[in-house]
């Protein structure tokens, strides 16, 4: 047998041998085409042998053109395996470069049919015997070239450009390796395989086709990687057996925890459309332990209003590929209705289709209803009730809140909760509410300040608020309760009001009681201003004025005048209705005042008054109208009390001084009357409690309400030798508090 | 006998701007004054002696008015007091009249008002001061007479007869008839009726005996 014969039929065995494999392979994995491509190159590879083989032995130019016919069928399916190999393989490379590559060779191949004897050779004059190697000769065409031949090399050019296109992509992505290999082994033979059959075609060489041995390269580079894939493919099974042992044991005990932890563990195997699920899943949804269950029998399971829902969040978790979350209620076989959680994820395959979800279920039946019963107290509490999660958002609220607020339900739910705070205050509560979060109890909100919440209309509501920390297993929530104060401000600004009206009852009736002595001090300058006055007239008159003397006169008057008006204006401050006012004033400067106004009461009374002032006392706020009022029912209740003393005991004492480890100031007044029962200490200062035949009993409790309505304190002591105290303390500063007298 | 002293009007007030205003009205209506910060100063520096008036401020501290109208009446002082008050005190204005106020007026008072009691109360101070004299002209007549003249003037008074005088003395009726011509001269009267009206204002009782 000539060498010639043995070397093409070994070569057409290898790639028999290698088709044989790949077909093999394929069979055993189906969804791996790229298997089957390479079978068939391989076929074609060898059947492409085979008619080189026989063009080398032919012996007439008639056996040679049909030869070279025919074998446009394998060289058609090489290369469209070629092709979809690389794209299956290399996954690289143009697709309209693959169509036309495909698309010329078919035309090629029709062509070829149509042609006589092929597209080769418009005719084929004679076959010259070419000597080789070991005195073998083989068959060389000689003969007219066909000029559309070119159009089955120009399918080879693109095929050509189509490797070079795919290497470089499949270079750029990184798959380094394979482009070399496979794409650089690809480039290599086929440039050599079409560069011999060009040249042979057109005639500027003499030789025979010798292109199978490229071929058998091509497919050898086409295998060469995908065979080293196989190996490790190997490998990995054998690891995958070994650790498939492991694994199961891992799958038990993870089931057995799912199952104590009352989870139903589920695999949705969405390509079969089968679902595994754990036996605890299986008691969960009321499957029976050996019913197939596909994606329809599981949603027969869930309750009708809530398919949809679940329809939803499993189609979102398909689409985008988060994870699948929902909670939905399950009708069991009984018509028992549970509430059900679900989580899971999908997994998607190679080319990206979802092919399974995993996931477990758990029964929150028992959450819901305490859920449920949760948002039934704060419905029936009497009370607007607002929760806030973390993030400053309401979750939930009450029909009382809608109607403080004035919002519907809808409006509420998921907006932040400052849009029902005052606009002054937003910026401020966003602070607070984060530190708030950082120490959340049980509190009021606001200590000591008045809050507002704003309506939906924009009018602003007082309000009180109670702070409740709810920790729940999707973090801290926090539970407002807030009372509307509309009411309750209303009626403490009417009892102020009715209040002020008594002080100033209470003022005008102490007044009556000092009428003769304020009578008194407005007559002393108006009489010193009349006589006077009619002095310089009669001086005038008699034509013998001293000039120096009307100078002095007009002096004297004009500070008389001055004298009075003020009697006046202090008269007017105490009588007047007016509304309550704060001033940050001076103790002492008070004493002094209600003495200036008491001075001829007290003269007239033989009342002999001692003071003693501290010095550089600290400021007080308060309304000095009302505290004059207080010192002087005061001062005029110690002269009462000392009407049936001697003479030379009426003696009153007037002294301020600092308390309560200098934080209040204190007055006190002192007389030398009779005491106070002990039992009547605290009797004094309630209405209508009196010891004095034409008294109301108003003056002492009034008294007692406005020394509160400034934060301070009144009260009364026993004296060691004879007679009462009275004391009253007011904080330093006072407070920022408006003072409003309240019922106390 | 030296002239008496011109009438002065004193003030007592312890309010600075009217004491010195009323003292000033006085002034221009042509009076002598003298003004006084309190009772106290007015006490230690008053001679009973000067004639006038007061006029006292009634709501002074201390030693108010109506103490120092008292004292002086202790004092058997005559001095016309006018108060000046700013109350119009009712019960006050009440005791002070009682115990001889010569006139009670409320602040801020008229000039008219005040001068026209000033004046009355000065007429009066003159009045009273030479009823006053003419008393002790009288009783230094009593002085003169011997103590058996004063015994029968005293018989005289209680209206009895020489005979009667005579007999509750033990001495003739002559004897008697001598003293009460001598008594009748040194007394400076005529008529028995005379005599008695004289010794009584004298503070001379009759003798029962």
């Amino acid at each position: 047998m000539s060498w010639i014969t043995i070397v093409w039929s070994m070569n057409a065995a290898a790639c028999l041998t290698l088709a044989g494999i790949y077909l093999l392979v394929w069979c055993r994995q189906r969804e791996d085409w790229v298997y089957f491509v390479l079978s068939c190159g391989a076929v074609a590879g060898a059947a492409l042998t085979g008619f080189e083989l026989a063009q080398l032995h032919a012996q007439t130019s008639e056996q040679y053109g049909a030869l070279l016919r025919w074998v446009q069928f394998p060289v058609w399916l090489l290369v469209v395996s070629v092709v979809v190999f690389v794209r299956l393989y290399l996954r690289a490379g143009r697709p309209w470069l693959a169509w036309s590559v495909c698309g010329v060779r078919t035309l090629a191949l029709i062509l070829n049919f149509i042609f006589i004897p092929n597209l080769s050779y418009r005719e084929i004059t004679s076959l010259k015997q070419v000597s080789w190697w070991g005195g073998e000769t083989v068959s060389v065409p000689v003969g007219v070239t066909n000029p559309w031949v070119l159009v089955a090399q120009l399918s080879l050019l693109l095929l050509i450009i189509f490797f070079v296109d795919a290497t470089i992509t499949a270079w750029r992505r990184g798959d380094r390796q394979r482009a070399l290999v496979v794409g650089g082994a690809l480039i290599f033979f086929s440039v050599i395989a079409v560069g011999e059959v060009v040249l042979v075609v057109w005639g500027i060489i003499q030789a025979p086709f010798l292109a199978c041995f490229a071929y058998l390269g091509v497919i050898t580079a086409m295998g060469y990687e995908i065979s080293s894939d196989l190996v490790r493919r190997a490998d990995l099974a054998r690891q995958l057996q070994a650790s498939e042992a492991d694994l199961r044991e891992a799958q038990e005990r993870m089931e057995l925890a799912a199952s104590a932890a009352e989870l139903g563990v589920w695999v949705w195997d969405i390509v079969r459309n089968e679902i595994w699920i754990t036996d605890k899943g299986r008691a969960l949804f009321g499957f029976a332990p050996s019913e197939e269950l596909d994606i329809d029998r599981f949603r027969s399971a869930i309750h009708p209003e809530d398919r949809e829902l679940v329809r939803q969040a499993v189609e979102n978790s398909l689409h985008t590929g988060a994870g699948y979350e929902a909670e939905y209620r399950v009708v069991l076989p009984d018509g028992q209705v549970r509430w059900m959680a679900g989580r899971g994820h999908v997994e998607f395959n190679s080319v990206g289709q979802p092919a399974q979800m995993r996931g477990a279920s758990i029964d929150i039946t028992e959450r819901r209803r305490a859920e449920e019963q949760f948002r039934l107290v704060v419905e029936a509490a009497p009370n607007a009730m607002a929760m806030v999660n973390s993030e400053g958002r309401i979750t939930l609220v009450n029909t009382q809140a809608e109607a403080v607020f004035g919002y519907p339900r809808d409006e509420l739910i998921g907006h932040p909760i400052e849009m029902l705070v005052p606009e002054r205050f937003r910026s401020h509560h966003v602070g607070d509410r984060h530190g708030y979060f950082g120490d959340a109890r049980a509190r009021p909100m606001g200590a000591g300040r008045e809050l507002f919440g704003r309506r939906k209309d924009g009018s602003e509501v007082p309000i009180e608020i109670g702070l409740n920390p709810i920790s729940t297993s999707e973090g801290l929530f926090v539970l407002a309760s807030i009372i509307d104060i509309s009411e309750r401000k209303r009626a403490e600004l009417e009892a102020a009001r009715q209040r002020n009206e008594l002080a100033h009852l209470s003022r005008v009736t102490i007044l009556g009681e000092l009428s003769g002595s304020l009578v008194h001090e407005l007559a002393m300058p108006l009489s010193a201003i009349l006589s006077n006055a009619q002095a310089a007239q009669r001086f005038l008159a008699h034509g013998n004025a001293d000039l120096a003397e009307i100078r002095e006169i007009l002096s004297e008057i004009v500070s008389e005048d001055q004298r009075a008006g003020e009697v006046i204006r202090r008269l007017r401050l105490l009588l007047k209705k007016g509304e309550v006012q704060q001033h940050s004033l001076g103790i002492n400067e008070v004493v002094q005042d209600v003495l200036k106004l008491m001075r001829s009461d007290l003269v007239n009374q033989n009342v002999i008054v001692d003071i003693e002032l501290a010095q550089n006392l600290p400021m007080v706020t308060g309304d000095p109208v009302q505290l004059q009022q207080v010192l002087l029912n005061l001062v005029v209740n110690a002269c009462d009390a000392m009407t049936d003393c001697d003479t030379p005991e009426r003696r009153l004492l007037i002294r301020t001084g600092m308390e309560n480890g200098n934080s209040a100031v204190n007055v006190s007044v002192t007389d030398r009357g009779g005491s106070i029962p002990e039992e009547k200490m605290e009797q004094i200062f309630k209405p209508f409690f009196t010891t004095k035949a034409k008294g109301m009993g108003l003056g002492l409790s009034v008294c007692r309400t406005i020394i509160v309505a400034h934060q301070g304190k009144l009260w009364a002591t026993n004296n060691a030798d004879c007679g009462a105290t009275f004391h009253f303390s007011l904080p330093i500063g006072g407070s920022d508090k408006e003072v409003v007298i309240t019922n106390s | 006998m030296t002239a008496p002293p011109s009438p002065t009007v004193f003030v007592v007030d312890d309010y600075a701007p009217v004491r010195s205003a009323v003292s000033r009205l006085l002034r221009a209506a042509g009076f002598a004054v003298a003004a006084f910060a309190s009772p106290e100063k007015f006490l230690a520096q008053y001679d009973p002696r000067t004639p006038g008036c007061l006029v006292l401020d009634l709501d002074m501290p201390a030693v108010h008015g109506l103490e120092l109208q008292r004292i002086l009446a202790t004092k058997g002082s005559v001095l016309p007091i006018i108060f000046l008050t700013g109350h119009g005190d009712i019960p006050k204005s009440l005791q002070a009249m009682k115990r001889g106020a010569s006139d009670f007026l409320t602040k801020p008072v008229n000039d008219k008002d005040l001068l026209a009691a000033v004046r009355v109360a000065i007429e009066r101070d003159a009045l009273a001061r030479r009823e006053q004299a003419k008393l002790s002209e009288i009783c230094a007549r009593l002085d003169t007479l011997t103590p058996r003249e004063r015994e029968v003037l005293e018989h005289v008074v209680a209206g009895k007869l020489n005979k009667q005088i005579a007999g509750d003395l033990g001495v003739t009726e002559a004897t008697i008839k001598m003293h009460r011509a001598r008594v009748m001269a040194k007394m400076k009267v005529q008529a028995v009726a005379d005599l008695v009206r004289l010794a009584e204002r004298c503070g001379i009782k009759g003798s029962s005996q």
